[in-house]
């Protein structure tokens, strides 16, 4: 299935029984499947969690505090929620925790919160959702991760040292401090010894962490009079704190302030302990969730990808580093997908935040998003089935995926840098998309002008675009990137909202579930095709109906489109018929390599596709050098020439940039290869530069595009040398292709008896004969039919010729070819 | 003689488990740095560290070992990254059809990560699947090997599954690796436009070893070792008569003649099968004779052979349609056989002349022997004396056959011989006296 899947959720046919929202990790999917681990022996967290959650039998509405302030407000009406029986009773006041009340609140907020008060005797007893919450002087929002205290009781968290302080002089002082990349202790560059002038580069371990390294006993200094302050990171990394992603805010009807969270982990408490590549600050995402209220929460902290830690310079303490998620049933790590901007290659995640952004607004419009929509949304994978299903079937929506994860993150991937050539052959990977795409700009423009002219207008006329071109000339990859650049203008709030529904027609399993395809796009349920395309037809013919989602116009990519031709071509005449309707909104972009697909097509056909067409051009060698060289940019390993060869190489024969990338990589392999493999011997431990020659993009090129018949033939067996030289001269004598295996039985031993080779037997030739049709290097019928058997030579005579003149065990071949 | 017995039988288990155990035989070949195993390994091991998608074929004829190299490269990775690596496998016989080949998929890789398959999903999901499992993949650094057998018979029909496997290799951020083995040499050439600019085209190519390369391996696998279960004496005189028998002319003989039709190593392993269960368990040594037997039963003259099964009927029938089709008739049937058959009959008035019926089963005989068979598949529903028919055997086996036939009558012989033309002047003459 080859469309985006826009609308995910709706394809629940029907609403599951509610879960409820506070789900517990004990209610997780291992005491539900039979065939779960048994792992999940009373998880840390949940025990905590209900620690924290004190005395649940008495509900103490808490004292109206002026502290909440409440922004962009959605209320939504739970369904069949049950008023949370565990509530934190002790009210906020008594908890020794309890945030002191913030005195300043100006007037605005308060009449704010006035209407939130009026907002909640409406509509009592309902959940009231958040985007963002200010909770005790801090902003929450969704998405943001916390601290969260571990004991009610320990006075140690009361003190939260903002400031961290010098290991050695324990004051923490405006100089800057450096930090050990061992202990993570921090320590004044002039309290060293020797002080330091500088902050160094690159790792750098203190002198205790070194002394310990070495087997020696340190003593850390203690401070003078003090206890030794934590912060909180060290709290965290000591598991005395908890981190948790704040996945969705709401206020009780009882006015106290709740949030769901997503438990992030140290190291040390996953199955597989902390690993040896692990960096000091690093934390886990779990797919674990609580609820939690928000009493609990410490402050912020910041959670970040490597990417961002790498780049954020003066994050301060509180900075985290998480790169996988870790599954606390299956004890296994996964790479976490980054669903944000930064995967743009990443089409499931891409869909699913766009449908988001749709349900986001409808929801500003009707407000009637379903509790328990929002309490799986950022539960997508912890999907608990009332019962066992199987992983590849609709129903099961590829349940259990949650158990692919490595038991361990493999040291290869962080523990290894990465040489100039292997980063070489990473960025021409094919699935690496390039941040923007070279030579093809005209085209893409002309693509979001015809976009933009068919969706942005009020009346949204049907369009249809035929866009063609060789395989690899970036078809797809231009319109998709088109669409990207006009969803992030949608986020930006330029363009009216649209769906886009992306076929492959090579994926469908017969052109007519295209129509399935589609409708399931659109409206999110699954039907016959039968019952689709009557269902499709009235939507884009019926002029009078005005649903709210389905007013937004469409734009349907359609690649492949040939595949779609069935005999009667009715499929491609109803899809490219919508358009035409006046209120369809429907704007259809067809994408095949043949030029003229829409003659080919009945006249109907191809009147209503033939309009508008875009060739894509194949790529000449300047663009495909720029390709490359825009990829390989800041990575020193090609030699300049190199990159013009293969680029003037592909050119010439077809244009095809992936052809050209996949050179290049395998280029970098092949240098790569050879690097490795010398400086595994001693005596070439420094032999040349790690650059890739043109010897290697030659080498690339040679297994590419040559034929392996002419080493096969050279390497092939004494008699198939014969036999072919046989073929040869049957061919000469007699002028003609084709012959059988009896005429050529007559030369052979023929040509045997005069060079005196003993002729080998009728039947151990036919083998022969069979053995190289296999390889197609002669096209034969079946040996069964012997002497009957035609024989045609698969290459030219030439080939055979030049493969067998000089071979050294049999010389008199030569006067034959 | 009892002592001498059982290391001889010991031998014989211990080479007859060397010779099968063919992953252990290519390993041997495979140190040099240009081996297929090294390139391979280096390209799979590749996408498991640097998390990319390849796509290799390794072509070469058959018995070169492509499947064992595979075999011994996923071996040794899965040994150095354990858990990380699935393998998928497909053979082109069997899952040439993209619904069943994206089923078997999906299957493979449940049972890999001990997920329920459904058979009633349709292929649809099954896509999907695949997808979102190679995703998942991707996210936890696995690595899928997909393994296609027999490539080129995926490479029919509209390449529905070789697409979406390539395609998701350049759109999906995972790391798998699709290997296809086969024994056209013309593969890649079959793919269609689109799937093979998706293709990586990395390409190994499997050439069949040279004569050097089988005589070490032969040495290699036939050296019984010597700190082993076995005499020491025994050992040792083993080694030295097989070291004597290398460099005898009968053997090298022996080897060239094996080697000219076919150098492949799976050939030679069977030779060497052969020729090992030949092996003298009296003596309890290895001898030319045994290599000469084996020899003789892996290149038997098969069309030779099934004449001498034949019965004199079915050679007159043969002789009668070898001679209607030096008498350049090109088309004949049982009925026009049946009249040569006759024809000779009246004029060399041969002894065993056989009723039409009787003649039938002999004709129908040599159908299922396939020595004749039928000039084309149009009449099926025809009766099989009126069906065009062709000869299978060429003039010379014919012949030759014939004259290895025990009991074969003179007048046969002859008639294939050129000798017949002077028989019929002398039975001419006797007619004329008469």
């Amino acid at each position: 299935m080859s469309m985006t899947e826009t609308p995910k959720k709706p394809l629940r046919p029907t609403p599951k029984p509610k879960r409820s929202s506070n789900l517990t990790p004990k209610h997780s999917p291992s005491s539900i499947l039979s065939f779960a681990p048994e792992t999940p022996a009373s998880l840390r967290r949940s025990s905590r969690r209900i620690a924290s959650i004190v005395n649940p039998k008495t509900p103490q509405k808490p004292p109206v505090q002026d502290k909440f302030i409440v922004e962009d407000a959605v209320t939504k009406t739970p369904k069949s929620v049950k008023k949370p029986s565990r509530r934190k009773a002790s009210s906020i006041e008594a908890s020794p925790i309890s945030a002191p009340v913030s005195p300043d609140v100006s007037e605005p907020k308060r009449r704010k919160r006035s209407k939130d008060v009026k907002l909640e005797k409406k509509e009592k007893k309902k959940r009231v959702y958040y985007k963002k919450v200010v909770y005790d002087g801090g902003e929450f929002e969704i998405g943001d991760d916390v601290y969260v205290k571990r004991r009610e009781d320990a006075s140690s968290d009361d003190e939260d040292p903002e400031e961290e302080e010098c290991r050695i002089c324990f004051n923490a002082g405006e100089t800057i401090m450096i930090e050990c990349d061992d202990c993570l202790g921090g320590f004044h560059l002039k309290c060293l010894k020797p002080p330091l002038k500088e902050v160094p580069e690159g790792d750098w371990i203190c002198r205790f962490c070194h002394g310990r390294k070495s087997g020696k006993k340190v003593e850390l200094p203690m401070p003078p009079g003090k206890k030794l302050s934590r912060t909180a990171k060290e709290k965290l990394l000591s598991s005395d704190l908890w981190a948790v992603r704040m996945e969705s805010l709401w206020k009780e009807p009882d006015g106290t302030y709740w949030f769901r969270g997503r438990w992030y982990i140290i190291p040390e408490e996953t199955a597989a302990g902390r690993q040896p590549h692990n960096l000091r600050r690093e934390l886990y995402r779990t797919n674990d969730f609580a609820d939690v209220e928000m009493e609990s929460v410490l402050r912020h902290c910041s959670v970040m990808s490597p990417k961002e830690f790498s780049k954020a310079t003066n994050g301060g303490d509180d900075v985290f580093l998480c790169e996988y998620e870790y599954d606390v049933h299956w004890h296994s790590f996964k790479r976490l997908a980054e669903i944000d901007n930064e995967k743009e290659d990443d089409k499931d995640s891409d869909s699913d935040e766009e449908w988001e952004c749709h349900k986001d607004l409808s929801s500003d419009t009707d407000g009637d998003l379903d509790l328990e929509e929002e309490s799986l949304k950022g539960s997508a994978n912890v999907q608990l089935p009332t019962h066992q299903l199987a992983a590849n079937s609709r129903k099961g929506q590829i349940y259990g995926l949650q158990k692919i994860g490595t038991k361990k993150i493999p040291d290869h991937v962080r523990c290894r840098k990465q040489t100039v050539l292997e980063k070489a052959q990473a960025t021409l990977l094919l699935a690496t998309l390039p941040k923007h795409l070279p030579c093809r700009n005209k085209e893409m423009d002309d693509i979001a002008a015809f976009i933009k002219g068919a969706i942005c207008d009020d009346q949204c006329l049907g369009r249809c675009l035929y866009i063609h071109g060789v395989p690899g000339t970036g078809k797809t990859m231009t319109v998709l990137s088109v669409m990207r650049n006009l969803r992030s203008e949608f986020d930006a709030g330029s363009i009216k909202p649209y769906c886009f529904i992306e076929i492959n027609g090579l994926k469908l399993a017969s052109p007519e579930s295209i129509y399935k395809v589609i409708y399931e796009a659109i409206s999110g349920h699954r039907v016959g095709w039968r019952k689709a395309l009557q269902l499709l037809n009235e939507r884009f013919s019926d002029d009078n109906k005005l649903g709210k989602e389905d007013n937004r116009p469409c734009v349907l990519l359609i690649d492949e489109l040939d595949l779609l031709v069935t005999r009667n071509q009715s499929v491609l005449y109803n899809i490219l018929d919508w358009p035409t309707k006046p209120h369809s909104k429907l704007v259809v972009i067809g994408i095949a390599n043949t030029m003229d697909l829409p003659e080919k097509l009945l006249p109907r056909i191809s009147s209503r596709m033939g309009m508008q067409r875009l060739c894509f051009g194949p790529y000449n060698y300047q663009q495909l050098q720029e390709i490359i060289s825009s990829r390989l940019k800041g990575i020193d390993a090609f030699e300049k020439q190199a990159v013009e060869f293969a680029s003037r190489k592909v050119a010439a024969i077809s244009g095809d940039a992936r052809r050209a990338l996949e050179i290049c990589r395998r280029a970098a392999e092949v240098a790569d290869y050879r690097l490795k493999k010398l400086s595994s011997l001693p005596d070439f431990a420094s032999a040349g530069k790690p650059l890739v020659s043109m010897a290697d993009v030659e080498a690339a090129i040679q297994e590419m595009f040559q034929a392996p018949h002419i080493q096969v033939m050279k390497r092939c067996s004494r008699l198939s040398k014969i036999f072919l030289t046989a073929m040869v001269h049957e061919l000469y004598r007699t002028g003609m292709g084709e012959t059988t295996f009896e005429k050529l039985a007559v030369t052979l031993s023929r040509l045997c008896a005069s060079n005196g080779e003993a002729f080998p037997g009728w039947d151990t030739l036919l083998k022969v004969g069979c053995k190289l049709g296999e390889c197609r290097i002669i096209i034969c019928e079946a040996g069964a039919k012997h002497r009957l058997q035609k024989l045609q030579l698969n290459f030219p005579s030439d080939d055979v010729a030049f493969a067998l003149k000089d071979s050294p065990e049999l010389p008199w071949l030569a006067k034959f070819l | 003689m009892d002592g001498k017995q059982t290391p001889a039988i010991e031998a014989l288990t211990h080479l007859r488990s060397k010779i099968c155990n063919r992953n252990s035989i290519f390993s041997f070949s495979s140190d040099a740095p240009d081996s297929n195993y090294n390139k391979l390994k280096f390209i799979v091991s590749n996408s498991v560290t640097e998390a990319c998608n390849n796509s290799v074929l390794l072509l070469g004829s058959r018995g070169c070992g492509q499947v064992e190299v595979l075999d011994l490269v996923l071996e040794d990775l899965k040994a150095e990254y354990p858990e990380i690596i699935s393998v998928v496998r497909l053979d082109g016989v069997l899952h040439s059809d993209d619904n069943c080949a994206i089923k078997e998929i999906a299957k493979q890789l449940c049972s890999e990560n001990q997920l329920l398959f459904s058979k009633m999903a349709s292929s649809d999901d099954n896509t999907q699947f695949m997808m979102a499992v190679l995703r998942e993949y991707g996210l936890a650094h696995k690595t899928v090997v997909f393994i296609l057998d027999e490539f080129d018979l995926f490479a029919q029909g509209k390449q529905r599954l070789l697409y979406s496997l390539l395609d998701a290799m350049q759109s999906v951020s995972s790391q798998a690796v699709v290997i296809g083995m086969s024994c056209r040499l013309d593969a890649d050439q079959l793919l269609e436009k689109r799937v093979r600019s998706r293709f990586s085209h990395r390409k190994l190519l499997f050439l069949p070893s040279s004569k050097e390369d089988i005589l070490r391996l032969l040495k290699h696998i036939l050296t019984l070792p010597e700190d082993s279960m076995f005499p020491r004496d025994y050992v040792i005189t083993f080694n030295k008569k097989l070291h004597n028998m290398f460099e005898e002319a009968k053997f090298k003989e022996i080897l060239d003649t094996l080697l000219d039709a076919d150098s492949s190593v799976h050939h030679v392993l069977n030779f060497l099968f052969v020729a090992v269960c030949n092996m003298n368990l009296e003596s309890g040594y290895l001898s030319v004779e045994n290599f000469k037997t084996a020899l003789l039963s892996i290149q038997r003259p098969y069309k030779l052979d099934s004449l001498q099964g034949c019965s004199v009927l079915e050679l007159y029938i043969l002789a009668c349609m070898k001679r209607l089709e030096d008498k350049e008739q090109n088309s004949y049937n049982f009925n026009s056989v049946m009249t040569e058959y006759k024809h000779i009959h009246d004029s060399y008035r041969i002894s065993d002349y056989y009723a039409r019926n009787v003649s039938l089963r002999a004709f129908e005989h040599l159908l299922q022997r396939e020595l004749i068979s039928f000039g084309d598949s149009r009449g099926q529903n025809q009766s099989i004396e009126f069906r065009p028919v062709k000869l299978l055997i060429s003039s010379h086996e014919l012949l030759q056959g014939l004259k290895l036939y025990r009991s074969c009558p003179a007048l046969l012989q002859k008639l294939m011989t050129g000798e017949l033309n002077k028989m019929k002047a002398h039975l001419v003459d006797v007619e004329m006296i008469d």
